[in-house]
């Protein structure tokens, strides 16, 4: 994994590159590619691109970035990993192409050539690069189609920046702090900025799945390549009903996928819980040859020898696949000392990724560089309650669409004071409102705050014209435009894969995993994976997490299959609410209310620094 | 061939930077095979020899009338590819043209009007244009505070600067007409108008005794007239406290502008609301460094090392010393100023009507 960052002068009147700025960039990436840093600037000083590597794939100088091609005339900076690399460099070798080293990154600029802007269709990986393409003249910036690589841009109308993180391209220099409206709301709603927002107005993401060009005249809108939406469709197409079949075809997708994320130079560790995916993945690895793999659990000393421990059953997992099982044992004391540096480090405001730091320094003492997690395989196994309280919500409450004003007005009644005579919890006022429709009902499962709840937190101007650019409600209901034929557990496992998941938890193990250098593998988002997996009403009717108990051979343990899914019951969640300063009543909407405040005093607009 | 129906405040026959800015830009467009007919609010092209297929119709100021005879004028000029609107306030009329004539939309925005113009109905009729251009980064980035526009639809189209503006000989004529002294001669151009007192001819006054102390026979040469003058020469007594150290010139024409840029010594106007700034890139096309001020898009022109440097209004030691600096640095680099000409501007203008056809329209016909 890597870090990268770029900028191209694409106006006439625009100034050549500054290097200072570059190595700016260059520096507040430096914990994401601790093995290499390498820069590059076009002839006519027009275009610059910097990098930072962590070596995983061919470790020799010949792997070495900004990279370019061997006629000069492509340069590549790129962050992530194409697992189908070979495949792709024997169909570009038989197409008469040659290859100099052995790295994927190589693999990349040929395809370019061979394929044009289009080539990111064929690739199978977690990718975000910068391309210069000095024929055309044109810069391409591309994401891999889930979001798992994030990549930013800030366009002045004069010259465009990229770069790994949007804390990189602030700390350039030449990009402002000033705040985005719609960004703001975001994160106050869900808890994680929504892509393509930032904090910063003038600072957007590369949105999952989406290509964007810079010519003379500056980029183009993000050009959308692929859509959950639209592959679960696909796949709900599929004619296979039976279960032992479909089963069967679990099986091969998880065993496919392990063995495509298991290509690297470097030894692949796991992030184990007690759960049954990352077990999953661990005896799949096992089962495909894996040998002595590193698993790495996290344990709170909190919670030793209560039930909540996940280490006794992680390591009764980890010795029945032969694994070394390392657990490290984080206390609040720990917490306390890292939380400035998790602050810094935290790229976009973000209720979520503190367990994902934690494991990620374990693993980084380990002497670990690549880990698999079993991040994504709730959402596509249906795994969160929301596979079953939203559907039943759209369908129980449809009717109360047809009476208009009735929703509001439940509302406005249980907002003023009935509703917490009740003791009900403050979002229970909106159920009739928004839970008659997939976006209002996702919403409400999924947000930290409701919009009408905002009026004490934020700024009314800012408020009113965030909401109104944001638009919340069409956003999500976007996100299942195109997906013809979709039933109830595809409609919520896109809304899970194409927000939750993809502005929450994957951000996330970005910035945590590699603050300390450790690049976070996740099998179960893949497209190739989905795919590949039974149609999403037949995974429904499936029992699928037994499904993935039975994934490798031999299967998990019975304890792991009967364990309740715990979910954020962890004392982060206390720590927390001590370390925002509120009681702990001991629910996790409190706890996530409270840090979510914390958070955003920690500063990330205007004039502060964070 | 592509068709444009141009809706502007004024173009030929007009006064002033924005008609000019309309001048380059269809001429700059009509030469890569647009076909453009112009209609004016204000400013007479009767007599003025117009470019290849350019025509501009009889200035109507009238709002109802204007948007009667920009319909008119859209059914003859049909099919009608692109309306541009050469002005924020008439965006709101610019998109029922456009959406009856079924053509994309192009709304130029040029700098203050951005961002005082805050009515609801202008906001979104800009928000449903398919391109915006402005003049300056600045702008540009107060524009996207205000409206709701994705970053790839509001492109950066900057003034440019006429060939006409070169460096040259000094003109001993003007020299000695003025009576200027050795100097050196700090220049500013502008309209001396009670509106625009953001240019900053007071921050200069109030910096003269400090830059006499340097240079004892420093000028500030004003340039231009406007209703502000005589209190401008009252503040410029308080103020400078030597009476030669300012001096006055009114209006000058244009015939001498050129001379007069290359008269002076330093360009100099720490503007904190100027919208692009033409002048300063006059300026320095002719050879002057220039000291600018912060705010506005005056950046965009101003802040390359071989043109000049940005100053606080308000800091007056910065104002000495930018100028003290400056002063000592010889002549503005033509190099830095070149993407500014016309060459580059009109490739950009011609690229930008490219990049708008290749959008998808966003505004569907209304029939």
């Amino acid at each position: 994994m890597c870090g990268i960052a770029g900028l191209y002068a694409y106006l006439d009147v625009a100034p050549k590159v500054d290097r200072r700025e570059l190595a700016r960039m260059n520096t507040r990436l430096a914990p994401r590619g601790p093995d290499g840093s390498g820069d590059w600037c076009s002839p006519d000083e027009k275009v610059g691109f910097t990098h930072r590597r962590l070596a995983i794939i061919d470790l020799s100088d010949a792997g070495a970035q900004p990279m370019h091609s061997a006629d000069g005339t492509l340069t590549i900076t790129f962050n992530g990993e194409i697992y189908n690399y070979r495949e792709l460099r024997d169909e570009l070798l038989a197409k008469g192409y040659s290859f100099r080293s052995h790295s994927d990154t190589e693999v990349l600029l040929q395809l370019y050539r061979d394929r044009g802007p289009s080539m990111v269709e064929a690739l199978r990986g977690m990718f975000a690069f910068g391309l210069w393409d000095s024929r055309e003249r044109r810069l391409v910036m591309a994401r891999d189609p889930l979001g798992i690589r994030p990549l930013y841009y800030a366009d002045d109308g004069w010259t465009v920046r990229f770069a790994s993180t949007a804390k990189a391209l602030l700390a350039g220099g030449a990009v402002s702090r000033d705040p985005d409206p719609a960004g703001i709301v975001g994160f106050h709603l869900f808890g994680s900025v929504p892509e393509p927002f930032t904090v910063w107005q003038d600072i957007r993401s590369v949105p999952a799945g989406c290509t964007v060009t810079v010519d003379a005249t500056g980029p183009t809108e993000p050009r959308p390549y692929y859509s959950v939406a639209q592959a679960l469709s696909r796949r709900a197409a599929g004619t296979e009903r039976d279960p032992a079949r479909a089963r069967a075809l679990l099986s091969e997708a998880v065993h496919d996928s392990v063995r495509h994320h298991l290509v690297a130079d470097v030894p692949v560790a796991v992030f184990l819980s007690a759960g049954l995916d990352s077990g999953a993945l661990l005896g799949t690895m096992a089962e495909l040859g894996a040998r002595d793999t590193l698993a790495v659990t996290l344990a709170f000393a909190e919670f030793r020898g209560k039930p909540l421990d996940e280490a006794p059953l992680a390591a009764e997992i980890a010795a029945r696949y032969g694994a070394r099982h390392v657990v490290r044992t984080v206390d609040r004391a720990e917490f306390e000392t890292d939380l400035p540096a998790i602050l810094d480090a935290m790229d976009l405001p973000s209720t979520d990724g503190i367990n994902t730091w934690f494991v990620a320094k374990a693993a980084r003492e380990a002497g670990i560089k690549v880990a698999l997690s079993g991040l994504g395989a709730d959402e596509c196994f249906g795994g969160y309650p929301s596979f079953v309280d939203v559907p039943r919500s759209v369908h129980l409450l449809r009717p109360f669409n047809f009476l208009p004003g009735a929703g509001t007005l439940a509302r406005r009644l249980l907002t003023s004071g009935v509703g917490s005579a009740l003791g009900l919890h403050p979002k229970t006022a909106g159920v009739l409102e928004y839970g008659g429709n997939w976006a209002g009902a996702y919403l409400l499962r999924r947000s930290v705050y409701m919009p009408w709840e905002l009026d004490d937190l934020l700024d009314p101007a800012l408020l009113a014209e965030g909401l109104r650019r944001l638009a919340p409600l069409s956003r999500i209901a976007r996100e299942l435009h195109g997906g013809k034929g979709l039933g109830d557990f595809d409609r919520v496992a896109t809304l899970e894969t194409s927000l939750y998941m993809r502005n929450q938890l994957l951000r996330d193990a970005d910035w945590a995993g590699l603050a300390h250098g450790i690049e976070i593998r996740v099998p179960y988002v893949d497209p190739f994976f989905l795919a590949a997996l039974p149609p999403g009403d037949v995974l429904g009717g499936l029992n699928a997490k037994a499904a993935v108990a039975d994934v490798p051979k031999p299967p998990l343990p019975p304890a792991s299959r009967d364990r309740r899914k715990t979910g954020f019951v962890t004392p982060v969640g206390r720590w927390l609410s001590d370390a925002a300063g509120v009681a702990d009543d001991g629910s996790f909407s409190t706890a996530s209310r409270a840090w979510l405040r914390r958070v955003w005093q920690a500063g990330w607009t205007g004039s502060t620094v964070t | 061939m592509t068709r444009i129906l141009a809706l502007v405040g004024d173009c030929y026959g007009g006064p002033g930077g924005i008609a000019r800015y309309n001048q380059d830009l269809f001429e700059a467009l009509a030469e890569g095979d647009a076909d453009i007919l112009i209609v004016p609010r204000l400013g007479d092209a009767t007599g003025i020899a117009l470019p290849d297929r350019i025509r501009q119709l009889p200035p109507v100021f009238g709002r109802l009338a204007f948007l009667f005879s920009s319909l008119v004028a859209a059914w003859r000029h049909r099919p009608v590819d692109v309306v541009f609107c050469g002005h924020v306030y008439m965006a709101p009329l610019a998109w029922i043209v456009a959406r009856v004539a079924r053509a994309r939309l192009w709304v130029q925005t040029h700098g203050a009007e951005t961002w005082v113009g805050r009515r609801n109905i202008v906001r979104r009729t800009i928000e449903a244009a398919d391109m915006v251009t402005t003049v300056s980064r600045g702008t540009r980035h107060i524009l996207m505070a205000w409206a709701d526009l994705a970053p790839a639809r509001v492109r950066v189209l900057p003034d440019t600067v006429r060939d006409v503006f070169q460096p040259g000989p000094r003109s001993p004529a003007l020299a000695d007409r003025l009576q200027l002294g050795p100097g050196p001669l700090l220049l500013t151009v502008g309209r001396l108008s009670a509106t625009e007192r953001y240019k900053g001819h007071e921050q200069i006054f109030a910096a003269m005794p400090d830059l006499r102390a340097r240079f004892p026979t420093i000028v500030h040469v004003v340039a231009g007239s406007g209703d502000d003058r005589a209190r401008l020469e009252g503040r410029a007594r308080e103020l400078a406290g030597d009476t030669g150290a300012v001096r006055f010139l009114g209006f000058v024409p244009e015939e001498d502008l050129l001379d007069l840029y290359r008269l002076a010594d330093l360009y100099v106007m720490p503007s904190s609301q100027e919208g692009f700034g033409i002048v300063y890139l006059e300026a320095a096309a002719c050879g002057l460094r220039v000291v600018g001020g912060q705010g506005g898009g005056s950046g965009d022109a101003v802040a390359h090392e071989g043109i000049g440097v940005l100053v606080d209004p308000e800091d007056k030691n910065a104002l000495v010393e930018a100028v003290t600096r400056l002063l000592g640095q010889g002549k503005a680099d033509q190099a830095a100023v070149d993407p500014y000409r016309r060459s580059h501007f009109a490739a950009a203008a011609r690229l930008l009507l490219a990049r708008l056809q290749v959008r998808p329209r966003r505004i569907r016909g209304g029939s």
